[in-house]
């Protein structure tokens, strides 16, 4: 039995909400994030910077009608890393690697 | 929702639901659907009774389809800016509606210049395709119905005359956005009140 050392980059709970939300779209606006997991804009903008920072996600800043506009798309280090991650957490889950 | 740390069921949890909501925020709310259900619709019977009743009018009434342009990009230009994320499947969609599109140009390109006979069938098979991906994709059974609606009207429309088929298209064009269309018109409006 092996328990898989889960990315701590992940294995948080906002990281998590925003990974997991963006897997599942091609693009999403920081409103779309925001209105979604509930969070603060302030935490929010922390927690993007850093999956930022890990190159899990894409930041693009623009105007659209003068209005800022920040879009996250997650990176294929992004994908590669949270398809590990679920394969980790099921190590967690099924320890006998029982199906 | 906070810095915290989670339990390995709860990463789980989160992860389903967030793939849960990202899954359930695209909203279609039909009016394309429906603009171009009326002007296909409109078309058709226009035609249907300058045959009928033996007028032209000069011009050929399909050419409303290039008119039609306008408010579908306004419509697009209109939801882009409110719309804050992209999904996949819309993307696909974009593109499978863009090729239908180019399709349905050539298509009257080159029945303009060869004139060919029943041509308005292959249209009819035409329209069934891009409604009957759409439908599949969004489990929205109308739209998958109005598909299947287009395909068998296809092969009725190989058996009778133009001015049948004119009738079918409208039928098809019924089927297949128009009706669909209210249907999601109406199911946004119920979810914006509640």
């Amino acid at each position: 039995m092996e328990f898989k050392e889960l990315d701590p980059i992940l294995h948080s709970q906002l990281r998590l909400a925003v990974v997991s939300l963006l897997i599942s779209v091609r693009e999403a606006e920081f409103t779309f994030l925001k209105e979604k997991t509930n969070a603060t804009a302030g935490n929010l903008s922390v927690q993007i910077n850093k999956l930022k920072d890990a190159g899990y996600l894409d930041v693009t800043k623009q105007f659209n009608n003068n209005y800022p506009q920040t879009i996250c798309k997650i990176t294929k280090k992004g994908i590669e890393a949270f398809e590990g991650y679920v394969k980790a957490l099921q190590t967690y889950m099924n320890p006998n690697g029982q199906s | 929702m906070s810095e915290v740390k989670l339990t390995e069921n709860e990463s789980l949890k989160l992860i389903t639901e967030m793939i849960g909501k990202a899954k359930g925020s695209y909203h279609s709310n039909g009016t394309s659907a429906i603009l171009w259900g009326l002007v296909i619709f409109f078309c058709s019977i226009f035609e249907f009774f300058e045959m009928q009743f033996n007028f032209d009018i000069g011009f050929n009434i399909w050419w409303l389809m290039f008119v039609a342009l306008v408010p579908q990009f306004y419509l697009m230009l209109k939801s882009s800016s409110k719309k804050n994320f992209e999904s996949y499947e819309e993307k696909t969609m974009s593109f499978v509606w863009w090729a239908f599109a180019a399709s349905v140009v050539m298509m009257m390109f080159f029945n303009s210049y060869y004139r060919p006979s029943h041509s308005e069938s292959l249209f009819l098979m035409l329209f069934g395709m891009p409604t009957f991906i759409t439908g599949g994709m969004f489990r929205f059974k109308p739209m998958i119905i109005g598909g299947i609606t287009c395909w068998i009207l296809f092969v009725v429309s190989i058996y009778t005359s133009l001015k049948i088929n004119l009738l079918l298209m409208a039928l098809a064009a019924l089927s297949a956005w128009l009706v669909p269309g209210i249907i999601l018109h109406k199911k946004c409006i119920r979810e914006a009140q509640q």
